[in-house]
């Protein structure tokens, strides 16, 4: 069997024992990348030379050396490009690594590709990418999500064993659901934002997409902690997740928010999804019905915080200092104006249109600062659920993987598909999506556990335990 | 029309508003939000990083030693300090700025508050003695607050070029109330402002090295109205006599405009030192919307939690507290008072020089006088400012009189020593012998007849031809007050 | 929350970019039925919503340099760039 088909676990297992030589993964991963790649195109850069050669000096006395991950291409990694799937950084290098590439070097893990995604993390679908289209590899006329979407399309098609992806109202999570695989979005100031290219400074965070929920962990494990570099990260001490799972969920008491559940939802999301949250009651844990009042609110709030904080983050991207600059300005104002026109795509002018007009003069009260504190109330309703219970148990998307061009004209429907990422990243609390299910047509469905802030191992050992009792993550794509 | 130096119109009824905001570069060692080295006059380029450079991707961290020195401000001020102060972006698009918003503070800045007190001889000398000088007004503060400065550009024919060092070193920007009523007043309040900053060493703030910048806001009404007038708004002043030209030239141009029932446009001018005038700058005639909002890449900050604490441990003795104990303590004029308040080093060497003499007087009086004429850089002067102290308790003492000391103090300049083995070394120990003294009087009354009778007879400064006389004889040692008194012993005998 | 008056074309200015009539035009459709879908909130309460209370002191950076890039790698990606410094059009007041 192809190396390519293992897990960072599995294969951490044989490197040690000396079974498999560093380069062996990477040799299984590029035949994998030649026979499938061109149709998924999950990809935006891949350097499979690069990669042979780091192979060959792995350190495996590291805890990930020798393990190959993808890069999400908004994390800055040195020397390489960064482009955030944006003509407005073409023939940018990043002249420092972010913080979380730098602990991944650390750890001794190698990289193998810089993968696909919306431009600069906007968008649900990676339809907003200006380097292509990635394909689900499930079904490649549909969308395999976004924005992480090239992460998650690499890890489920079998192109990479992990990747980094970012989520910032569900980049992560959704593209996971969508591809069946694992995607875990931390609590707010678990992962260093350093070296991220910002869309949402008060929302984003770096996440590990992979095969399984103790890839994840290892992930996780490797990347959190306090960075001096982000003022936002926590001062906890760092922990090794799940380093003890003990595969049970006696006890635990599972909360369905009802706003999650509406008539009229996707049918086969919520067979599944029932379906998921028996298994969990048979298994000793209690269900318990909570609420999350504000949830209708949330894509407003959403839309409103994010677009504005990202209308701030992208101004930067103006032809002075680096990436692309419009040829032959005649004065400043042609230089920004003509940089800018045509080096975003629609979305993402769409998106700093709106965020720059909650900010201004006349309408920021009435929209940002309003926005604000009705995300005061969406916190509060997450923290009064966690008084009654230990983990939220939701869909992770309204639907499963829809065909590509469906909602390219209609970006309102387009926002409207987060409706159950999006609260998480409000409130700031850590979120893990895993396979658990299938449509007729095999597309895959994803669970959502979110747990109370700060609280990983809880959800991590829950999801661990639910993956383990079912073969939902063995399931390999037909592409 | 002529105005004079207060740039009141001569026809009297106007009064200009001025409020100023200045522009403090903190001298911290490394920039407000990133480690790069803060400091003047590299390689351009070369002290930047991917924070400064607004690259794709990274964070601000503020940096400690800023915030101190910003909350130590606001306490020589008697600003209040803010419990939890926020740092917000203020978005708008320039070449300089890395990121095309500034990280600053709008809602939450760390002081609000306070005042600065005029100090007359801070007034341009011409107007030292003038009512408006001895006036002491307080002039209050609005709020005191910490963001990053901007980059440099050079610009040439066709295009402009940016070095980046600059870019975010620590900014202290200060403004204040529309209190100020004069040019003069203006220049008062940069220099007091300075003085303080310079006392708590949060830096040297010297506009002409760009250290500190200053614009102004201007605008005249009739004296008496409570409504101010349309402000227009000064820029590129470059130095606190500069901020004084501009403001007369400006105040001159609004009342001669409104004199003639012309509108004053709500406006920027650039003064232009050279041309001596304000001119319009070709701005946009839509005001900056900043589109102020909360920076969410940084937690709020706690002053109560230990830096207020450290910043209080900092606090020094605020020069108008210095002038006064020296004042009163030392007996020092006013007007040294406020010298030796203007120059740190120059007032540690004078309380060194005092602190083991009671004459702190006479001391002060040498140090600013001779020793400074002598001597202009007292920082590298080899003379030990406590030979002063010791010259000083040697004329008091008897050892020498002031003639002897005055050859000490040159020999001091020429030859730094002590002054005890100065006058060894000259040979110039007064004489203050009764005997020896006793001996010198004899002879200067027969020397001198006339004089004795002249004295006798009641011409009472007939006795200084026989002082004189004892001077000389004895080399100029002879104790004066003592020869008086055994003069007058012997005459009255 | 009365209807917002949305230009979208000066807004556009405001972050310096400049869209063809055509953008304008589906922007202004596309965002005024986002915006629209915003006006929910104004319905909600939030005279109560408790200030979220910052940590005891956040991690504020000592004053220590810290190495720099180097002038090369600052201006690798520099699209115009002469004797050390970036270039860009004349900058006018």
């Amino acid at each position: 069997m192809s190396l390519a088909h293992e897990t960072l676990a599995s294969l951490r297992r044989r490197l040690v024992a000396k079974e498999i030589h560093p380069r062996d993964i990477i040799k299984d991963l590029l035949a994998q990348i030649d026979a499938r790649e061109k149709t998924v195109h999950a990809f935006t850069h891949l350097d499979g030379q690069a990669a042979l050669a780091a192979a060959e000096k792995a350190d495996l006395s590291l805890p990930l050396g020798g393990l190959p991950i993808a890069l999400k291409d908004n994390l800055n990694a040195l020397g390489d490009p960064c482009t955030c799937s944006s003509k407005i950084l073409e023939g940018y290098r990043a002249p420092y690594d972010a913080t979380a590439v730098a602990r991944l070097r650390q750890a001794g893990a190698l990289f193998l590709g810089r993968t696909n995604m919306d431009e600069f993390a906007m968008g649900s679908s990676t339809e907003n990418s200006a380097l292509g289209v990635t394909r689900n590899p499930w079904d490649p006329t549909r969308i395999p999500g976004g924005s992480s979407g090239g992460s998650a399309a690499a890890v489920a098609g079998r192109l990479a064993i992990a990747a980094l992806g970012s989520d910032t109202g569900g980049s992560i999570r959704q593209p996971a659901a969508l591809c069946g695989c694992v995607g875990l979005k931390p609590t707010y100031g678990r992962i260093s934002r350093y070296g991220l290219v910002a869309f949402a400074s008060s929302l984003d965070q770096i996440g590990p997409l992979t095969r399984t929920v103790e890839d994840s962990a290892l992930l996780l494990s490797a990347l959190a902690g306090h960075d001096p570099r982000d003022n936002t990260t926590d001062l906890r001490k760092p922990e090794t997740f799940l380093a003890k799972p003990t595969g049970s969920v006696k006890g635990l008491r599972i909360g369905l928010p009802k706003e999650y559940f509406l008539p009229g939802m996707n049918a086969e999301t919520e067979a599944s999804i029932r379906s998921a949250a028996s298994w969990f009651e048979k298994n000793g844990a209690t269900l318990v019905e909570v609420s999350l009042p504000h949830t209708p609110a949330a894509i407003a709030v959403y839309y409103i915080l994010a677009t504005a904080e990202a209308s701030a983050n992208l101004a930067r991207f103006d032809g002075v200092r680096y990436g692309r600059r419009a040829v032959d300005p005649k004065d400043l104002l042609d230089l920004y104006q003509r940089t800018r026109s045509e080096g975003f795509g629609p979305e993402v002018k769409r998106r700093i249109i709106l965020g720059t007009f909650v900010l201004s003069q006349g309408y920021a009260d009435a929209y940002y600062r309003k926005a604000q504190k009705v995300r005061g109330l969406l916190r509060q309703d997450f923290e009064s659920a966690f008084t009654k219970c230990d983990l939220l148990l939701t869909p992770t998307s309204p639907e499963p993987a829809f065909p590509l061009g469906e909602r390219t004209q209609d970006p309102l429907k387009m926002y409207l598909a987060d409706v159950f990422t999006i609260s998480t990243n409000l409130a700031g609390n850590g979120a893990i999506s895993v396979p658990c299910g299938f449509t007729k047509s095999n597309l895959p469905i994803g669970l959502q556990l979110i747990g109370p802030r700060f609280g990983e191992e809880t959800m991590l050992g829950a999801a661990h335990a639910f993956e383990q009792a079912h073969d939902f993550w063995k399931r390999m794509p037909p592409v | 029309m002529e105005t004079d130096a207060a740039g009141m119109s001569s026809s009297g009824n106007w009064e200009a508003v001025i409020g100023l905001e200045v522009h403090v570069q903190l001298r911290t060692q490394t920039k407000m939000f990133c480690g790069c080295i803060n400091q003047y006059g590299g390689t351009p380029n070369s002290q930047v990083c991917p924070v400064c450079l607004g690259m794709p991707g990274s964070l601000p961290v503020p940096n400690e030693e800023a915030i101190r020195r910003t909350i130590l401000t606001g306490l020589m001020f008697g600003c209040r300090i803010t419990t939890v102060a926020r740092f917000d972006r203020k978005n708008y698009f320039y070449p300089d700025m890395p990121k095309n918003y500034q990280i600053s503070q709008f809602d939450d800045p760390l002081c609000a508050g306070g005042a600065v007190g005029l100090d007359p001889f801070l007034f341009p000398k011409d107007l030292q003695e003038t009512d408006e000088a001895k006036a002491k007004r307080s002039i209050r503060l609005t709020r005191i607050h910490l963001e990053e400065d901007v980059a440099k550009s050079f610009h040439y024919e066709e295009r402009s070029g940016i070095d980046f060092n600059r870019a975010g070193t620590p900014l202290m920007e200060i403004v204040s109330e529309a209190d100020l009523r004069t040019p003069g007043e203006a220049f008062a309040f940069l220099g007091s402002l300075r003085q303080v900053l310079l006392s708590g060493n949060v830096s040297d703030a010297d506009m002409e090295k760009g250290q500190m910048r200053c614009d102004v806001n201007v605008s005249v009404r009739p004296v008496g109205q409570k409504e101010f007038g349309t402000k227009v708004e000064l820029k590129n002043l470059n130095s606190i006599s500069g901020v004084r030209r501009a403001l007369v030239y400006e105040i001159a141009r609004q009342i001669a405009a409104v004199e003639k029932g012309e509108a004053i446009q709500h406006e920027t001018r650039r003064w232009d030192d050279e041309a001596g005038a304000t001119f319009t700058m070709r701005t946009k005639e839509k005001a900056h919307d900043y589109r102020y909002f909360p920076e969410p890449d940084l937690l709020p900050v706690r002053t109560d939690q230990g830096l207020r604490a450290a910043a209080e441990s900092g606090l020094p003795e605020l020069p108008a507290a210095l002038q006064e104990r020296l004042m009163k303590e030392n007996g020092v004029t006013a007007y040294q008072a406020s010298v030796l308040a203007a120059d740190r080093f120059l007032c540690g060497y004078y309380e060194k020089a005092a602190l083991g003499t009671q004459h702190k007087a006479v001391v002060a009086n040498w140090i600013l006088n001779d020793f400074l004429a002598t001597q202009p850089d007292p920082v590298t002067s080899p003379v030990r400012p406590e030979f002063f102290g010791e010259l000083a308790d040697l004329v008091a003492g008897g050892t020498i009189n002031s003639a002897q000391a005055k050859k000490v103090f040159a020999e001091l300049m020429a030859n730094p020593s002590s002054p005890k083995a100065l006058v060894e070394k000259l040979g110039l120990a007064q004489i203050s012998d009764v005997s020896a003294l006793g001996v010198y009087c004899d002879e200067a009354i027969a020397a001198n007849p006339r004089s004795v009778e002249d004295y006798r007879a009641g011409k009472g400064n007939a006795i200084n031809a026989l002082k004189g006389f004892v001077m000389k004889k004895s080399q100029g040692k002879a104790n004066p007050a003592q020869v008086d008194e055994i003069l007058k012993a012997k005459l009255s005998a | 929350m009365s209807a917002p008056k949305l230009n979208v074309a000066d807004v556009a200015g405001l972050a310096r970019l400049s869209l063809t009539t055509e953008e304008t035009t589906k922007f202004t459709a596309q965002l005024s039925q986002i915006l629209a879908h915003m006006e929910t909130l104004g319905q909600i309460a939030t005279g109560d919503v408790p200030e979220v209370v910052p940590p005891a002191q956040p991690a504020l950076r000592k004053d220590i340099p810290t190495p720099s890039l180097s002038v090369e790698a600052a201006l690798s990606n520099a699209p115009a760039q002469s004797n050390d410094l970036i270039l860009v059009p004349k900058i006018v007041e």
